[in-house]
C-alpha cells in the first residue's frame, strides 16, 4: 500500500496533475490576496468562479473562440466583484453578507442561465462551447521527466503561475500597490495623505475578481470542457484558507496552494488504490482544516513569543 | 424608537419591490408569456389551500437554520456550517430511526436529541479553532460543510443503503420514529408545531437569560464585554454549539417528517435560506417564521411559474439575492431616514416651543 503510493507520488503524471489541479485554486487565492491587501474580505470568490465558469462556456459557444469566452469571464467576474464593492462601500452591506448573495447567484443564478442558453439544468451539454488550448514548450519538452511534467498544460495554467510574479510585482514595485498596501494596513493613515481609500479598494476588487474569473474560465474550458452545476465544489472557499495560510504573500500562497493541489491529487490517486470515494473527496476540505489549525497555532506561538 | 421601526419598516418594503422589479424585468426578457408567469409568481401561492400547506411544510427546516444563524451572527460569528449540520443532523435522526426501536412519541424525541447533539458537537471544529488558535470560524465552517456531507454520503452508501432500492437511500425509518402529519392529505407535520416552540424558546433565550445577554454583547462590543466580566470565549463556543444544535434539529425535524427514508446525496441548501432569513428578520428570533413564510412562499411561486410557464424555477436565487443585498445595505434609502430624523427632530422642536409659549401665556 504504502510503496505503491510513494509509486504514485514520484510519477510524472501524478507531478503534472498537482499543477492542473492548483490552478483554479492559485487564480482564486491570487484574488484574495489582492482583495485582502487593500483590506476587503473578498468570500464571493467561490460565486464569482461559477459565474465566470458559465459566462466563459456561452461565449465561446456563442463565439466559437475560447479567448473571446476568457475575456468575457474577466469582465463578468470583474463586474460581480465590483458589484460586491458596491454594496458594501457605497450602500455599507457587510461585505461578508455581499460576498455570501453572490456566492447564492453563482449557486442558482448560473443554473438560470445555463437552462436560457442551453436547456439543460445539469451541465452544458448542449452548448459547443471551446477549450483554451494546451502549450507544449519547445527544448523543455524533449526533456525527460521535466518535459512531461512542465509542458503540455492548459495556457492558463502557465498564466496561474505568471500572475504570481504579476501580482508580486504590482503590490512591491508600483506605486499602486503601494497604495493598495497602505490601504489595507491603515485606511485612515492613507487617507490623511490623500489616498482615495475606496477608490483603492474598488480597484483591488476588480483585479480580484478578473482573477477569480480566470479561475472560473478554467474550471470550465481547461480542467473540463463544459459547465456543471456545483462545479467549483468550494474551491473559492479553500483559495480563502491558501491565502490565509500564505499570510496574505504572493509567493506564499502560491506553496499553499500547491499544497492544497497536492491533497487533492493524492486524493484523486487514493481513489484508484479502492479506498471509499467518498472519504476520498473528504481529504482536501479535512487537509485545508488541519492546515488552518496548524497556520493559526504557529502564528499565535509567534504573536505570543513578542508579548514575552 | 417606532419611527426607527417604520423605517426598516419602508425599506423591507423597498427592498422586496426592487427585487420583483428585477424579477419582473427578467421575465419580460425572457418570457412567451410574461403576464402568465408575474401572476404564477405573485398570485399563485395564494390560490388553492394546498398550496399554504407547502409553503408552511417548507418553511420548517429554514426555521431552525435562521434561529441558529440568528443565535451565531448576533455573538458576530460568521459560522456558515448550518448547511452541513442539518445534513447531518437529518442522517443521524434517519440512523436512530432505523436501528433502534423504541416506543413512539420516545423514538422521535431520542432520534431528535441525538442527531441535535451530533450536529452541535461537530461544530466545536470550528469554535474550538476560533477560540484556542484563533482561526477564521467562516473559513473552517465552510469546510465543515463538505466534510460533513462527503462523511455523510459515504456512511448512507457503505453502511445505510438499501440495496434493494434502485436509487442509494437508506432503509425504511420504523413507524414509531415518523412525525405525525398535521393536516390531512398534505405533507405539512407537526414539525411545524416543534419550529414555532423553537422559535420562542430561542428567543426566550437570547433576551431573557444571561447567556443570550453575553452573546449579545460579544456582538456588540467584545471589549466591553471582556471587561464587564463576560466569559468571552465561552460565549463565542457557546453560540456556535447551540447554532449547531438547532440545524442538526431541523435536518432530524425534516428528515422524520417529510420522508421515509432517508436520500439527500446533495446539501440541500437549506442552511444558506437560514442566513437569508435571518438577514430578512434582522437577527430577531420572533420575525424568523415572518421571514421563513415569505421565502417559502417566493420558492411556491417560483415553482408554479417553472410548472405553468416557460420561466425556470431557478430565479428564485436572483430574488434573494437581490433582497438580501438591500436588506443588507445600510446606507440604503439613507438619505430618507436622515429626512425622518430631520422632520421628527423639527416636530420635537415645534412642540416644545408651543409647550413653552403656553407656558408663557398661562403666566
Amino acid at each position: 500500500m504504502l510503496q505503491s503510493i510513494i509509486g504514485i507520488i514520484f510519477s510524472e503524471a501524478f507531478v503534472f496533475s498537482i499543477f492542473r489541479i492548483t490552478t483554479p485554486i492559485l487564480f482564486a487565492a491570487l484574488a484574495a490576496v489582492v482583495a485582502d491587501r487593500a483590506g476587503v474580505t473578498n468570500i464571493g470568490l467561490e460565486g464569482i468562479m461559477m459565474i465566470s465558469a458559465l459566462t466563459g462556456v456561452i461565449f465561446s459557444a456563442w463565439t466559437q473562440s475560447a479567448w473571446i469566452g476568457l475575456l468575457c469571464a474577466i469582465l463578468l467576474g470583474m463586474l460581480t466583484a465590483l458589484m460586491i464593492g458596491f454594496f458594501a462601500l457605497k450602500l455599507k452591506t457587510d461585505i461578508i453578507l455581499a460576498g455570501i448573495a453572490v456566492n447564492m447567484l453563482g449557486n442558482g443564478g448560473t443554473v438560470f442561465f445555463m437552462y436560457l442558453a442551453s436547456g439543460d439544468r445539469g451541465y452544458s451539454a448542449n452548448l459547443a462551447s471551446k477549450v483554451m488550448p494546451t502549450v507544449n514548450i519547445p527544448v523543455l519538452q524533449d526533456i525527460p521527466v521535466l518535459g512531461g511534467i512542465l509542458s503540455g498544460h492548459n495556457i492558463l495554467t502557465y498564466l496561474a503561475f505568471i500572475f504570481v510574479a504579476l501580482v508580486w510585482v504590482l503590490l512591491y514595485k508600483t506605486p499602486m500597490g503601494l497604495q493598495i498596501r497602505a490601504v489595507g494596513e491603515s485606511p485612515n493613515a492613507a487617507d490623511s495623505v490623500g489616498v482615495s481609500v475606496n477608490r483603492i479598494k474598488y480597484i483591488a476588487l476588480g483585479i480580484s475578481g478578473a482573477l477569480a474569473g480566470m479561475g472560473g474560465a478554467f474550471m470550465s474550458m481547461g480542467y473540463m470542457s463544459s459547465f456543471n452545476t456545483n462545479m467549483t465544489a468550494g474551491r473559492g472557499f479553500i483559495a480563502l484558507a491558501a491565502e490565509a495560510m500564505g499570510r496574505g504573500e504572493p509567493i506564499g500562497t502560491m506553496l499553499t496552494s500547491l499544497l492544497f493541489g497536492f491533497a487533492d491529487a493524492l486524493a484523486n490517486n487514493m481513489q484508484s488504490l479502492g479506498l471509499p470515494q467518498e472519504l476520498v473527496a473528504m481529504t482536501p476540505y479535512v487537509f485545508t482544516v488541519v492546515g488552518l489549525a496548524v497556520y493559526a497555532a504557529s502564528t499565535l506561538k509567534k504573536s505570543r513569543k513578542k508579548l514575552e | 424608537m417606532h419611527k426607527n421601526l417604520k423605517f426598516e419598516i419602508v425599506r423591507g418594503a423597498a427592498s422586496i419591490l426592487l427585487a420583483l422589479a428585477v424579477a419582473m424585468i427578467f421575465i419580460f426578457i425572457i418570457s412567451d408569456v410574461p403576464f402568465e408567469a408575474l401572476y404564477n409568481l405573485i398570485i399563485g401561492p395564494f390560490t388553492k389551500l394546498r398550496y399554504l400547506w407547502i409553503i408552511l411544510e417548507r418553511m420548517i427546516p429554514i426555521i431552525f437554520t435562521g434561529l441558529g444563524v440568528c443565535v451565531m451572527f448576533q455573538a458576530n460569528q460568521f459560522n456558515l456550517a448550518g448547511e452541513g449540520t442539518l445534513f447531518f443532523g437529518g442522517l443521524v435522526a434517519a440512523a436512530v430511526a432505523i436501528y433502534l426501536p423504541m416506543p413512539p412519541v420516545l423514538h422521535v424525541i431520542v432520534a431528535i436529541v441525538i442527531a441535535s447533539v451530533v450536529a452541535a458537537a461537530t461544530m466545536l471544529i470550528p469554535a474550538l479553532l476560533k477560540t484556542k488558535l484563533g482561526a477564521s470560524e467562516m473559513v473552517s465552517s465552510l469546510m465543515l460543510n463538505y466534510i460533513l456531507l462527503q462523511l455523510g454520503v459515504y456512511i448512507l452508501n457503505w453502511h445505510m443503503a438499501d440495496r434493494t432500492q434502485g436509487a442509494t437511500m437508506s432503509h425504511q425509518f420504523l413507524d414509531t420514529a415518523r412525525i405525525p402529519i398535521l393536516v390531512q392529505r398534505s405533507n405539512l407535520s407537526w414539525g411545524i408545531v416543534i419550529a414555532l416552540i423553537m422559535t420562542v424558546l430561542v428567543y426566550l433565550f437570547m433576551y431573557r437569560t444571561k447567556w443570550g445577554y453575553a452573546i449579545r454583547m460579544v456582538g456588540q462590543n467584545q471589549s466591553f464585554a471582556k471587561y464587564s466580566g463576560i466569559k468571552v470565549a465561552a460565549t463565542i463556543i457557546l453560540c456556535q454549539v447551540i447554532g449547531g444544535l438547532l440545524s442538526g434539529m431541523g435536518g432530524a425535524v425534516e428528515i422524520l417528517g417529510y420522508f421515509d427514508r432517508f436520500k439527500w446525496r446533495q446539501l440541500p441548501g437549506y442552511g444558506w435560506d437560514g442566513v437569508t432569513i435571518a438577514i430578512l428578520a434582522k437577527n430577531n428570533p420572533l420575525f424568523i417564521p415572518l421571514a421563513a413564510f415569505f421565502m417559502s412562499y417566493l420558492k411556491q411561486g417560483c415553482n408554479l411559474m417553472q410548472l405553468n410557464t416557460d420561466v425556470p424555477a431557478e430565479m428564485l436565487s436572483i430574488i434573494q439575492a437581490v433582497i438580501f443585498l438591500f436588506f443588507a445595505a445600510e446606507q440604503f434609502l439613507s438619505k430618507y431616514r436622515q429626512k425622518l430624523v430631520v422632520k421628527s427632530a423639527k416636530e420635537e422642536i415645534a412642540e416644545k416651543k408651543a409647550a413653552g409659549e403656553q407656558k408663557g401665556a398661562e403666566a
